[in-house]
This record gives C-alpha cells, sequence and structure tokens, in this order.
C-alpha cells in the first residue's frame, strides 16, 4: 500500500488550469522529487497536499484512507510536514522555542523548557541533525535555520516530509549535508517529497522522480534508469535545451563598469567583497551564482537601492556611484527587478500608471509638471500591444494580470526607453514557457540593437542560453569568467561551490 | 462610470448599514426612527431661510478641510495625526498676524492666511524630519506632536495676549475688516467656505493630474516601487507633509477670520473637527473629491443631530453613535485603505 497517493487532483484558478488530474503515489521511507518549470503546477500541488488549498476534483489518500485536510493545521495532525522555501521561523527566539512553538509542552501553562530541550536534543540525536537548541535563530547560517525548520516536522511526528526547493539557499556544503540527512530520515521509515528544478539534485538522491508540465504529469521515472536529458526533455516538452537565436555579436564601447565594488548585507557584513567588471554595448554578461552569494547586494547596489561602501559605478563614463536612483535612470539605466509585485509594480495601480514610472518627467508624457493623459494612453496601448500583455484595458489593476503578463508590463516599461543598460534580474522567473521565450527574444533584440544587458539568473540554462560572458560569484567575489560559448553546466557549477578558483 | 461606481459603493454601503443600525438602537431604545432621521434631516437641510442648511454648510468647512488634510497624507502613505496641532498653530498664527500686522486689509488678509498655512505646514514637517532621519514612525510622532502644540497656544493665550477686557482665554477681536463677510445674515455660513471649495479643487488636481501628484499616489500604493522607479522620496515626503499641515493650518486661519474673530482658547480642538476631518478621509478612500461629500455628511449628521434632539427625545450623542459605526463598518471590509481609488 502506499503511503501517499494523490488521485485526480485537479485545481483551476481564474484562466488558469493549475493542476489537471495529477495522479501521484509515493511509498514509505520514498524519496521522491517532484520537478517541472516555472508554473508547471508543483506549488499548488503541495499546497493542496498540505491543505492550503482545496483542489476541485480529486482525492488524497494516506495509508489507503481517503483524508481531506481542511488547512494546514489537519495535514499537519495527520502527519505531514512542510519545510518551506522561505523559513517560518522567528529570528529572535531560540532554536528549541522555534521548534515547539504552537506545540509546546507545557506544566500549568508554563513552559517545560527543560524537557523541550531535552526533546530537540533527541531528535537532533536521532537523525543527525546537530543543533544547539539554545541557539538564536537570527545568528544562525541558513543551512541550520532550515534544519530548525525539519526538526520542527519531526517535533510534530510528520511522517511525510515536503521541501519546497530546499537547496536554493545553501552553499554547496549545505547541499552535501542536507542530503545525507534527508537520506538517514528515508531510511529511518520517513517518505520525502522536495520540488526542484536542479536535475543534477534529483539524480543524486531522488528514488523516483515525477515530472510536471502544464499542471499534468508527464513522466515518472525511475532514477537508477533514467538520465538528465530524459527529464529535460520531459520538462519542457522538446528536446533539451532552450535554442535562442542568438546571432554574433560584436560587443562596442564600455557601458557599465565597476570597479572594486564592496558592498554590505542588512546584518552589516561584506556581501559583496571587491567586484570588477565592465559590460559593454551589444553583450549580455551574465551573472551565476548559488543564491545569497552576493549577487542581490550587487545588483541592488548597482541600481541605487543599497549605499556602496567602497568602490566606483560608472555608466557610459560618467561615475554614478552615489547618485540617486532617479539620476541613475536619467544617465540611462533601466531595472527589471528580481520581486516584480514588491518592487517593480504597484499591483493596485492601472497598468498604464505601472507603464509611467520612472518617464513621469519625458517630454511627451507630461510637461511643464502637468501629466499628459492622451500620450500616456498611447504610450500604454502601444506597449500592451508590443509585448502582448493580456490585459482587457491599460486601466486595469496590475493585481488583476497573471505572473508573466506582470512581468512583461515591468519588461515593456524598463526596455522602451533606450536605456543603454539593462539590468534583468531573474527576468522569467515564475512565468509560463511561453512568454519565457518570448522574453528571452526580447532581451536579445534589445541587445541586437546596441545595448548592454547585465543578466543574473539562478537558472544556469537562462544564463548560458543568453549570455556571452559569464561571471560566476562564490562568497561576495567574482570565482571566474567564462565565455558563453565554451560554458557547461558542470564547469559552471564547480565554480558556483568554490572548487576552482 | 464603472470605476466611479466602485468607489462610491464601499461608503454607500457604510454609511446605510450605520443608518440602519441606528434606527435598530432608537427602536429598541422606544423611538420612532423615521421620526427620528424626519427630525435630523430637517435639522440638517431645513429650517427658517434654510438656516440648518447654512449652518451644516458653515460646519462642514473645517471637517472637509481637515479631513483634505488627512487625505493629502494618506494618500502618499503618510498616516499624518498631527492635524489637531497644525490647525491649533495655524489658527494662533492667525490671530496673531491679524492683531499686529500694521498694513492695510488688502495686504493683512492673505498674509494672515499665508502665515497660518506656513505655521501648520512646518510643524507638520516635524514628524516626516524625525521619520526620515531617526525612523520615529511618522503616525506617532504627529499624534504626540498635537499635545506640545496645543498647550503651547494655550500658554501663548493666557499668559501672553490675553483680551484684558473680557479676562477669558482668548485674544482681542480682530479689525472688522479683517473678518470674512456672512453669505447669509443670521447665520454662521462665512465666505470661508469658497476658501475650502478651492482648496479641494486644486487637491484633486495636483493628486489627479500631475507628475507629483502622481509620484505622491504611487508612493502611497508600494513607496518601495516608487523609489525604485526614481521619485525623490524624502523631498516628496516633505512636500506631502507640508502640503498636508498647510491645508489644516489654513482651516485654523479661517476659522478665526471667519467664525471665531478671534482665537479662543480650546475651541478648534473642542469640535473635533481634526479627528472627524480624519473619518471622513477614511471614509472617502483619501479622495479630496470625496472628502468633501463625506465631510458634508459627516457635518450633516451633526447639525441634524441637534435638530433631532430639540425635536425628539432622541439625545444628539446619536449622531456620534452613527458617525463610530460607519468608521467601524468602512474598518470592516477589510481594513482601512489609506490611499488609492480601487
Amino acid at each position: 500500500m502506499a503511503e501517499l497517493e494523490l488521485r485526480n487532483i485537479t485545481k483551476r484558478f481564474p484562466g488558469v488550469l493549475a493542476n489537471d488530474h495529477v495522479s501521484l503515489s509515493v511509498e514509505k521511507g520514498e524519496i521522491r522529487a517532484l520537478v517541472g518549470e516555472n508554473g508547471a503546477g508543483k506549488s499548488t500541488l503541495m499546497k493542496i497536499l498540505y491543505g492550503l488549498y482545496r483542489p476541485d476534483e480529486g482525492e488524497i489518500l494516506l495509508r489507503g484512507r481517503r483524508v481531506v485536510f481542511h488547512s494546514p493545521h489537519d495535514a499537519i495532525r495527520a502527519g505531514l510536514g512542510m519545510v518551506h522555501q522561505h523559513f517560518m521561523l522567528f529570528p529572535s527566539l531560540t532554536t528549541f522555542e522555534n521548534v515547539i512553538y504552537g506545540d509546546e509542552i507545557a506544566r500549568l501553562g508554563f513552559i517545560n523548557r527543560d524537557e523541550a530541550r531535552r526533546r530537540v536534543r533527541e531528535l537532533s540525536a536521532q537523525y543527525g541533525l546537530a543543533l544547539d537548541p539554545d541557539a538564536k535563530v537570527s545568528e544562525l547560517p541558513v543551512g541550520m535555520r532550515q534544519r530548525v525548520e525539519i526538526v520542527k516536522t519531526l517535533y510534530r511526528n510528520a511522517d511525510i516530509l515536503i521541501l519546497d526547493e530546499p537547496t536554493a539557499v545553501l552553499t554547496p556544503q549545505e547541499e552535501e549535508e542536507l542530503f545525507a540527512v534527508l537520506g538517514r530520515l528515508a531510511r529511518a521509515g520517513k517518505t520525502i517529497i522536495f520540488i526542484t528544478h536542479k536535475l543534477n539534485e534529483v539524480m543524486q538522491i531522488s528514488d523516483r522522480a515525477t515530472v510536471l508540465r502544464d499542471g499534468r504529469v508527464v513522466a515518472t521515472l525511475v532514477t537508477s534508469q533514467t538520465s538528465p536529458a530524459e527529464i529535460s526533455r520531459a520538462m519542457v516538452g522538446r528536446d533539451v535545451m532552450l535554442r535562442v537565436n542568438k546571432l554574433p555579436r560584436k560587443p562596442g564601447e564600455v557601458v557599465l563598469s565597476v570597479g572594486d565594488l564592496h558592498v554590505e548585507n542588512n546584518r552589516g557584513s561584506e556581501a559583496v567583497c571587491g567586484v570588477s567588471f565592465d559590460v559593454r554595448a551589444g553583450e549580455i554578461v551574465g551573472i551565476a551564482g548559488v543564491a545569497g552569494n552576493g549577487q542581490n547586494e550587487l545588483i541592488e547596489a548597482l541600481v541605487g537601492l543599497r549605499p556602496i561602501k567602497s568602490g566606483r559605478v560608472a555608466l557610459r563614463g560618467r561615475e554614478i556611484t552615489s547618485v540617486s536612483i532617479g539620476a541613475r535612470r536619467a544617465a540611462g539605466m533601466a531595472y527589471v527587478p528580481e520581486d516584480r509585485s514588491a518592487v517593480g509594480l504597484a499591483l493596485d495601480a492601472q497598468v498604464d500608471e505601472n507603464l509611467l514610472m520612472g518617464y513621469e518627467e519625458q517630454p511627451e508624457l507630461s510637461q511643464r509638471g502637468w501629466l499628459n493623459f492622451g500620450s500616456i494612453e498611447r504610450h500604454a496601448r502601444c506597449l500592451v500591444e508590443r509585448f502582448a500583455i493580456k490585459a482587457p484595458s491599460p486601466r486595469e489593476a496590475v493585481a488583476n494580470l497573471s505572473g508573466g503578463n506582470r512581468q512583461k508590463t515591468v519588461l515593456a516599461r524598463e526596455l522602451s526607453h533606450q536605456a543603454a543598460l539593462l539590468i534583468a534580474e531573474q527576468p522569467t522567473w515564475g512565468v509560463d514557457v511561453g512568454s519565457i521565450e518570448f522574453i528571452h527574444q526580447r532581451l536579445l533584440d534589445y541587445c541586437q540593437n546596441g545595448h548592454a544587458i547585465l543578466l543574473v539568473s539562478a537558472d544556469l540554462g537562462e544564463v548560458m542560453a543568453l549570455s556571452d560572458r559569464i561571471l560566476v560569484m562564490f562568497e561576495g567575489r567574482i570565482a571566474g569568467e567564462v565565455q558563453g560559448a565554451d560554458a557547461t553546466e558542470h564547469g559552471l557549477g564547480l565554480l558556483m561551490t568554490g572548487a576552482v578558483k | 462610470m464603472q470605476t466611479a461606481w466602485r468607489n462610491i459603493q464601499g461608503p454607500a454601503l457604510a454609511i446605510l448599514g450605520s443608518l440602519l443600525i441606528g434606527a435598530l438602537i432608537m427602536l429598541l431604545s422606544g423611538h420612532n426612527p423615521i421620526e427620528g432621521y424626519g427630525a435630523m434631516l430637517s435639522g440638517a437641510l431645513a429650517g427658517r431661510n434654510a438656516a440648518n442648511l447654512a449652518s451644516t454648510l458653515a460646519r462642514a468647512a473645517p471637517i472637509v478641510g481637515m479631513g483634505l488634510c488627512a487625505a493629502i497624507a494618506f494618500r502618499a502613505g503618510f498616516f499624518n495625526l498631527g492635524g489637531e496641532g497644525q490647525l491649533v498653530l495655524g489658527g494662533l498664527t492667525a490671530a496673531l498676524v491679524a492683531l499686529n500686522l500694521p498694513l492695510p486689509p488688502v495686504l493683512t488678509l492673505p498674509l494672515t492666511v499665508l502665515a497660518a498655512m506656513a505655521a501648520g505646514g512646518v510643524w507638520a514637517l516635524l514628524p516626516a524630519w524625525a521619520q526620515f532621519n531617526f525612523r520615529v514612525p511618522l503616525l506617532i510622532s504627529s499624534l504626540l506632536l498635537n499635545y506640545p502644540a496645543r498647550f503651547f497656544a494655550s500658554y501663548v493665550v493666557v499668559n501672553l495676549v490675553r483680551d484684558v477686557q473680557t479676562g477669558m482665554p482668548q485674544t482681542r477681536q480682530i479689525a472688522p475688516e479683517l473678518q470674512l463677510p456672512l453669505l447669509i445674515t443670521g447665520t454662521q455660513l462665512h465666505a470661508g467656505v469658497f476658501v475650502t471649495l478651492i482648496a479641494v479643487a486644486i487637491a484633486a488636481l495636483v493628486i489627479g493630474r500631475t507628475v507629483a501628484g502622481y509620484r505622491l499616489r504611487m508612493a502611497g500604493l508600494n513607496p518601495t516601487f516608487a523609489r525604485y522607479g526614481g521619485a525623490p522620496m524624502e523631498r516628496l515626503g516633505y512636500g506631502v507633509m507640508f502640503a498636508s499641515g498647510a491645508v489644516a493650518g489654513l482651516v485654523g486661519a479661517i476659522e478665526i477670520l471667519g467664525v471665531n474673530y478671534r482665537f479662543i482658547d480650546e475651541a478648534l480642538t473642542i469640535p473635533q473637527y481634526a479627528w472627524v476631518g480624519l473619518m471622513a478621509a477614511l471614509l472617502s478612500n483619501s479622495s479630496p473629491v470625496g472628502v468633501l461629500m463625506t465631510g458634508l455628511f459627516f457635518s450633516a449628521v451633526q447639525t441634524g443631530g441637534f435638530g433631532m434632539e430639540r425635536a425628539t427625545e432622541i439625545p444628539r450623542e446619536l449622531s456620534r453613535v452613527l458617525q463610530a459605526i460607519v468608521i467601524l463598518l468602512v474598518a470592516a471590509r477589510g481594513g482601512f485603505r489609506l490611499s488609492g481609488d480601487r
């Protein structure tokens, strides 16, 4: 009997079929990888399993018994545990306080701290998850925080652990340790489902891999009998890597010049430690690296959202190290941010208002401080059409658009003013496959027209497909530079892990 | 049209709901709600020579003005709760300038108004400065700054410029040439209401149609987005807070020049103009034109309450109950929207 079975799960959102009769069966002690592109329906499926969404159709069976989860609370009681991508921890509390929160060992209303500590130590020892019960979570590195999350689920007697892209934030060493822990948990009879889109992880630790595409299960593969090529073919639905129409390019003069840049992160330690590079006109420079190796801080410093500690940034020969964001934009910098909803858009504002931001003082869009609504609307209509943004009208609120169309809105705005430099951060995150190709083509066209692009992406395939040169960041430094044509996933991986200097 | 209905829908339902609950309260306390609301309506709008309507309009002027003060700041995402202090300092400044400036009235009048606006505006810059430089939440500092403003004004009027003839805690009366003319004799309806209307129109135009207004609205909807787009956030914040405080100062000046003709201690705070205005701003989703409507509504409920108390057994406190219920109903619809049309 399967430990967990999903039968014909279907979930519709307005205009989207997120899960289309998905069936999935996992055995006890199995490590199952759930793979698929962004928007394939992995997260929706796991949210249904964890009780965050109710399926429109289908049922969940746990050890052969039908269960209905109205909330995560029900799922937890039934023995499920979820380790979220963004940790759900109180940074100011200690390890054991975080672990027991919501399920405290209490006597007469007082928390029995000794007993709680003992339980946490016991669980740590049992599964080889070394943890100090009294360490403050805010002082723990990311890998340890993830451990706290895992112990939290075990403390609640979880038999089935769901991990949502657990390695996205980890260093290579932490990744190895996590895999060892998952192996031990599986051998101890825990069932593990982990979401990922990294093929090497699937090959390394899973027993079987279920591939989702467009909300449907397209393959369930036994890891020992498959290959990365087969998995990726199933994921994308055509032959392996996205082929983009890359014409030979001749880089022109230097557009962005970064010299010995030092930037601190929010905790005040140095996240970017002496980075220098140039980006030339007509060239795409990619930045690759495991998340959290200083890429975010680097980009925020370049665009002016984060102060620069020392170093020099020049745009078209003009020093912009300490000028305002407005001045940077005026000097010819455009920016597609990683978090489009929190940074790149005002969701409650209309599409045309979102398309205006940063350019409201351009002479054709406003005169002497007064907005020219006629030309603003024309401008918006033109962009909506050129970028195939699916919106009923330019006056629609951006909140009512899908992820792909929101991203196209950001991109349309940032590309439409011919800035000399475009900084694009995760330009295709959470975007459907069709839009990905469209966005890639737009970026290539933009570069072809003689503009410089600095591309940051967690998706190595994307970086390799688009970039002329790839800079690999590791621990705040550029660990190496690879020509786009010579790049291999293996070679980049070695640089990203700091294995090669 | 559809957008217009979407904007009005929430406040309209809240008002309707509060009237229904008010009716229920009247029924439970043994009164006839039709009679009660009838008396309230005629108390707000009727009277000999439409005297009641005149007093509703006169009372609406400071409420709408203070609503505008709150709405301008809310719209940009700044929760300025310091309208009361800005109002009092504006009023005090207006009285002092009007009493002491040795110039012809045609110069003194505009200078009085401008000085009052400057006083309110500068006082409102203080919480913005504290927020930008020391991360003091503006909501708290602006609220707390009401107290020093009020006590300072009391101190000045009681100890320094008290009218020795009356002996009351108030200044001397300003010269008759400086007093705003009445529109209907025998009422309190003065020419100052037009100034309020002009202020509403200017605010609506600036917020809706200028580059600065666009940035202000976007900063209110998502400050990170406005910053990312290159909006000069500090300059914007100082500008918005100055404008908000200046409107409060203007309201103070109009009350001095059009109603009280002198600065009377606590005359601007006891009627709770700042707080009723704040409610009007919340009810209107911080839209200037909306504030005009909701401010009129609150004013009508208040003057109607007096009429109702005169004509029936129902105490006028019911007006305050209605006001509170409206705000609760607006809040219950998923939290206040401090800014934005939608």
